[in-house]
């Protein structure tokens, strides 16, 4: 009798233990919650340090919807940059941009999409690529581990061929506590980590976990750039029509 | 004139929200051509405001001083394949005595209002009234259905002059947009009135283009070596698809010219884009104009002279552009850019470097390689280089 309690209590335990371990698709839209609200607006800059330690700052206005489907950029600062703006629809499938200097609207091909932002280190993809992470991948939960102390669930999203995913891989470290994730390796075709972004100073903004500075570090080309938020809303409703060329162009 | 204008912003500055910015240029350049080197060069100041008196207005403006130094006198014959001028300006039956050698051109400081506009949000639509630039087209080195600006070849990405209009941008659902465009003349007639429906299918970017006005044609007259202008009605029906296939960007831009007094004539370009995983990126266009000349044999002053006035986007009928663009680094960027006249076979290779050398310090040097025989468009001339620095404010 003894032995039987034993058995259906360890089985038990293993069916709890394991009710208790988020699948990588749970982790996915936990992370995805929190990381793509509604809507937001946030006032940014931008500091690319290259590898011989030369920095340039840039100042943006950044407007998202649709939890992050649709997405526009203008750029404040500095002088040469200041009104070239990013209209970035269906997850930056589909890329305007707009020259202030010559008026002009240019519609990008989805060739540039991994490229680099103003030669930041940040693609057009991370800046505007709302829920790809859910399209685009398939995701396991690599288990527990700790990074810099802090107990998180390892992610590993593997790109789905088919639907052309920037990164062939990605690892995410994710905080257990609120499932907010702070570090993402990206992996090149030969398994390498080509990049990877730190989240830091998170604070809730609206009772939504917000990491006030994203650092992304190109391995490759040993230059990093830091994204610091300078104010941040996520109760702004977009008015009609606001992702379009008329507000890319104002 | 400026003062005037100067004067009467000059409270909108003051006490509507108001911004100054603009920047410093200053370029050299050498070029060599008929055996000769010349040197010349400017140094230019754009000075543009931008006050917001309401949410919903903008008021701009910019001017524009430019300086030139060296060489500011130019002779346009050394510019023309002698065959061309040579029967003009030194006919055979004329005694030497008589003949002209030169047919100066000078390159004259200016100081003038580039832009003054003011531009109004709407509920439903904006509307901008004022001097203001108008770039119409899809295409990177030409656009047909853009009949306010020609680019230059060497350097399509630069800022082009205002034009004098009432532009309303009217957005109608989801993508498409109505542009409606006055830009008043001495008549009706004359006045340029422009009509363009713009919307969006998928991946793709649609645009279908109507407008009217009286298009002067310089003409000139051998016999008293002056320049005329003969006043045609133009009538432009064009369109441009924008779209992409297997990650590259493909484009389509075109317009049916129907004319009144000469024959009519179409334009069209077609380009591609792609970006290369390592940064490396490639355009290419191809122009097909039947407003140039098909073969040199045909040319004549006439095609020159609208060619260097801005009234064609091209002087023969077939060119290929083409640039190419690697990053060296985050702030060193190494260019190549090819154009190429494919009906007298002439052509430009220009390797270039971009140095972005302090935050808002941006240095372009460019060599340019001329191909083809002397009495060619780009073989009259034989090699350049610029230097050219820029520091935004």
């Amino acid at each position: 009798m003894k032995k039987i309690l034993a058995i259906i209590l360890s089985i038990a335990t293993v069916i709890i233990a394991q009710q208790a371990i988020p699948t990588g698709i749970e982790l996915v839209e936990k992370m995805s919650e929190l990381m793509t609200q509604e809507n937001s607006t946030a006032i940014m800059t931008q500091t690319i340090t290259t590898s011989s330690g030369k920095q340039r700052t840039f100042e943006f206005e950044m407007f998202t919807a649709n939890e992050g489907e649709k997405t526009l950029m203008r750029y404040l600062k500095p002088s040469a940059a200041r009104g070239q703006a990013f209209l970035m629809l269906n997850n930056a499938d589909d890329i305007w941009t707009y020259f202030p200097r010559t008026k002009r609207v240019r519609k990008l091909s989805s060739s540039s999409k991994n490229q680099k932002v103003q030669g930041s280190d940040f693609s057009f993809e991370d800046m505007g690529s709302g829920d790809s992470w859910k399209t685009e991948y398939n995701s396991t939960n690599l288990g527990s581990e700790k990074y810099n102390g802090t107990d998180c669930w390892k992610l590993e999203s593997i790109g789905i061929p088919d639907e052309n995913p920037s990164y062939p891989k990605m690892e995410v470290y994710m905080r257990k506590v609120d499932f907010y994730p702070i570090k993402i390796d990206y992996f090149d075709e030969n398994d390498f980590v080509e990049k990877t972004m730190l989240m830091s100073d998170i604070q809730e903004v609206e009772e939504v976990p917000t990491a006030m500075q994203m650092t992304m570090k190109n391995h490759l080309e040993g230059t990093e750039t830091t994204m610091q938020t300078i104010s941040i809303t996520y109760s702004w409703e977009p008015p009609e029509n606001f992702f379009t060329e008329r507000e890319l162009k104002k | 004139m400026i003062k005037k204008t100067l004067l009467i912003l000059l409270p909108i500055f003051l006490f509507g929200q108001s911004n100054f910015f603009g920047y410093y240029e200053g370029e050299f350049d050498q070029l060599k051509f008929a055996n000769q080197t010349y040197n010349y060069g400017y140094n230019k100041l754009r000075l543009d405001f931008e006050a917001h008196p309401d949410d919903v207005v903008t008021i701009g403006a910019n001017i524009n001083i430019q300086k030139y130094f060296d060489n500011t006198m130019w002779n346009l014959l050394d510019f023309l394949p002698t065959d061309i001028w040579q029967p003009i300006f030194q006919p055979e039956d004329f005694p030497e005595e008589m003949w002209i050698t030169e047919f100066p051109i000078a390159l004259s400081d200016t100081l003038f209002l580039d832009n003054v506009y003011l531009k109004a949000g709407f509920k439903h639509f904006d509307l901008t009234v004022g001097k203001q630039q108008i770039s119409l087209g899809t295409g990177y080195a030409w656009n047909p259905t853009d009949i306010f600006n020609t680019k230059q070849l060497l350097d399509p990405t630069y800022e082009q002059t205002g034009v004098n209009a009432i532009r309303a941008e009217i957005p109608l659902k989801g993508r498409t947009n109505l542009d409606v465009i006055l830009s008043p003349g001495k008549d009706w007639k004359e006045s340029v009135k422009m009509l363009q429906l713009k919307t969006g299918l998928g991946r793709f970017d649609m645009q279908g283009t109507i407008g009217q006005y009286t298009w002067q044609r310089t003409q000139f007259n051998p016999t008293t070596f002056s320049i005329d202008e003969q006043n045609n009605l133009r009538t432009l029906y064009g369109g441009s698809i924008v779209g992409e296939l297997a990650g590259a960007g493909l484009w389509i831009e075109g317009a049916f010219n129907k004319m009144e007094n000469i024959a009519d004539f179409s334009e069209i370009i077609f380009g591609t884009d792609y970006t290369f995983k390592n940064g490396l990126y490639i355009i290419m266009e191809y122009l097909r104009n039947e407003n140039g000349v098909s073969s040199k044999e045909n040319l004549d002053i006439n095609n020159y002279l609208r060619y260097f006035m801005g009234e064609t986007h091209s002087l023969m009928q077939d060119y290929l552009f083409g640039f190419l663009s690697y990053p060296l680094n985050d702030f060193i960027q190494f260019g190549l850019l090819g154009f190429r006249n494919l009906n007298d076979n002439s052509a430009a290779l220009n390797p270039q470097i971009s140095w972005n050398l302090f935050q808002d310090v941006d240095l372009t040097m460019v060599y340019s390689h001329f191909i083809g025989d002397d009495n060619t468009e780009f073989g009259v001339q034989d090699w350049g280089w610029r230097i050219r620095l820029r520091g935004y404010f």
